[in-house]
């Protein structure tokens, strides 16, 4: 048997990384089998942080699920707001006032924003290349500090409630929003030539955690590893009002982790047209337009920064959460991280960049 | 040699040099104004709706406490997310926390509650204790007796035929002391918020409640 022969196969190490591990920051456990150099095999071991937040949201209604929800991840906090509101806008038919959808794409565009510079720059970090890591976070406040002129505060909004959002823009603040756009956009257009074009950055990003797209398909990997390898999958194509706003998914067929990288580079030039394009067509009206939540169940989907966020929701007839579940994307792209990405890479040094390049997030997967 | 550390020297003898070696300072940390900020106190007297309480998602945060003369939210800042809620939802505009009370004033959005109860006719064993416990209806009918029996319609419900009749729900204040008070975790109140908004034609800043 096929099977019988790959557990006896000989392995040199098997060489742990993490939970608590100089240069792997996330708290899970990656068993690496190596032949030499090479690792011929991974597995990743989870469970070291689990919060049961699901469980602390049944029985309660939406304005204090709203805030849990947002606490599932620390990084990507607007989203997992925007899905489960609009989950619970679809049970109970509320709709939202065209000026208050504008502004949730807004929101949500500058938390996609600071997401991926954090994810950029931890791979930039985790390839030793500390000096673009620290202009990318510094090109993170800028983001913050608009998102914060926006909500009130930097992570957890608590922007968006059902029937609209909680505050308008101000037009002053419009104004600093696009100046604020302008110089990041031209920060990141040097930074991300930076990445493109330097050597020692393909040196240590060109070819290496090979996700083929057939690969990417067999592990369901979502968010900018699938659309690293090829696979145009993108829920924001689904959301009627990116639908509204012509919104095109970002590919690049390479493949490797240098792809992936570009991916979210090519993503942040593409919020910001989004924002651009939201304050220019921004509709004049009200923001709250009202609506009680009622009693349904719904399967909703959007997508977060790292991919597919998926919310089931039961509700009973006052709009209390009976039952919820999450599925986030990061359990996704961490099975095709350590299944087929690291598979193959020719040295443990990259086997940390490797893993860091799909972006995975521990506290959304264990939440 | 000599000139490069003549040059060295006087480098270091400027006196804006030494004036900044020795008394640089960098600017103080400021809190900006759109800050989403702990719920302050406006001045404006606590009418003890108990909404911020109410509203409040994180556990032990704002308890309203009667003090001296009046009454008064506390804020516990340990336990505080700095959600804003509490302000959104104070129809008397007690409290402010960064822009959010100014916007609600500008925009004219508002948190509205509605209170809704449900009895489980299954758990419910007529006892009366949620009847007796509720402080509106002791307001609506001084004289029920501790097995929750009233002659009076006024009351938001009472005890007949050995089942609780519910007679007016929209008089709930959404205190949950009926809840506290049931043996069997009968009666729940459900705290329903809406966010709505009475867009002001011409905001001014007087246009405040």
């Amino acid at each position: 048997m096929g099977g019988e022969a790959e557990m006896k196969r000989t392995v040199d190490v098997n060489i742990p990384l993490g939970p608590v591990h100089p240069c792997f920051k996330e708290p899970a456990r990656l068993k690496c089998e190596t032949r030499g150099e090479r690792v011929i095999g991974a597995e990743v071991e989870l469970g070291y942080m689990k919060k049961g937040i699901e469980r602390i949201m049944k029985g309660r209604p939406w304005q204090e699920v709203m805030f849990l929800a947002e606490r599932v991840c620390g990084i990507c906090s607007v989203i997992h707001n925007l899905v489960f509101i609009e989950a619970i806008e679809k049970i109970s038919g509320i709709s939202v006032p065209q000026r208050a959808a504008f502004l949730r794409v807004i929101a949500n565009e500058l938390d996609r924003m600071q997401s991926h510079l954090l994810a950029n720059f931890s791979y930039c970090y985790t390839i030793e290349h500390e000096t673009l890591a620290m202009y990318l976070l510094d090109v993170r406040e800028l983001v913050m500090d608009e998102l914060e002129r926006l909500t009130g505060a930097r992570v957890t909004c608590a922007y968006i409630i059902p029937g609209g959002v909680r505050c308008d823009i101000r037009a002053e603040d419009q104004a600093t929003l696009r100046i604020s756009l302008d110089r990041i956009e031209s920060d990141l257009h040097r930074y991300a030539r930076m990445f493109e074009t330097g050597p020692m950055i393909a040196l240590r990003s060109k070819g290496i955690g090979i996700l083929t797209q057939e690969s990417a398909r067999r592990s369901h990997a979502v968010g900018p590893t699938a659309r690293g390898s090829g696979i145009d999958v993108d829920m924001r194509t689904q959301h009627p009002t990116y639908q509204q706003l012509g919104f095109v998914p970002v590919v690049r067929k390479d493949c490797d982790n240098h792809a992936r990288i570009m991916v979210r580079f090519d993503e942040l030039f593409a919020s910001i047209r989004i924002i651009r394009q939201c304050l220019d067509t921004l509709p004049k009206g009200i923001i709250r337009g009202g609506g009680i939540c009622k009693a349904g169940e719904i399967r909703y989907s959007g997508e977060a920064p790292r991919g597919e966020l998926t919310y089931t929701i039961k509700t009973d007839e006052f709009g209390r959460i009976t039952d919820i579940q999450i599925q986030t994307p990061s359990i996704m792209n961490i099975e095709a991280c350590c299944h087929e990405m690291i598979v193959g890479v020719d040295s443990i040094a990259d086997v940390t960049s490797t893993f860091v390049s799909a972006d995975p997030c521990i506290a959304c997967t264990e939440r | 040699m000599a000139v490069s550390l003549f040059w060295y020297m006087v480098e270091f003898a400027r006196s804006e040099w030494i004036k900044k070696f020795l008394f640089a300072k960098t600017a103080p940390l400021v809190t900006p104004a759109h800050f989403r900020g702990f719920p302050e106190p406006t001045g404006k007297a606590c009418q003890h709706a108990l909404f911020c309480m109410m509203v409040c998602p994180a556990p032990g945060a704002i308890e309203v406490l009667h003090e001296g003369d009046g009454w008064k939210p506390n804020i516990h800042k340990g336990h505080c997310i700095r959600c804003g809620l509490c302000v959104e939802a104070c129809p008397n505009g007690v409290l402010r926390s960064g822009r959010v009370l100014e916007t609600m004033w500008d925009q004219g959005t508002s948190l509205q509650f509605t209170f809704r109860i449900a009895i489980d006719p299954d758990l419910c064993m007529g006892c009366g204790n949620c009847c007796t416990a509720c402080p509106v209806n002791k307001l609506a009918d001084a004289q029920m007796g501790a097995g929750g029996h009233s002659a009076s319609d006024e009351v938001i419900m009472r005890v007949q035929g050995g089942d609780i009749l519910v007679l007016h729900e929209e008089k709930c204040t959404g205190c949950k002391t009926c809840e506290q008070s049931c043996p069997n975790d009968a009666i729940r109140i459900a705290r329903i918020l809406e966010g709505t908004q009475q867009p002001i034609q011409q905001p001014s800043p007087e246009a405040g409640p």
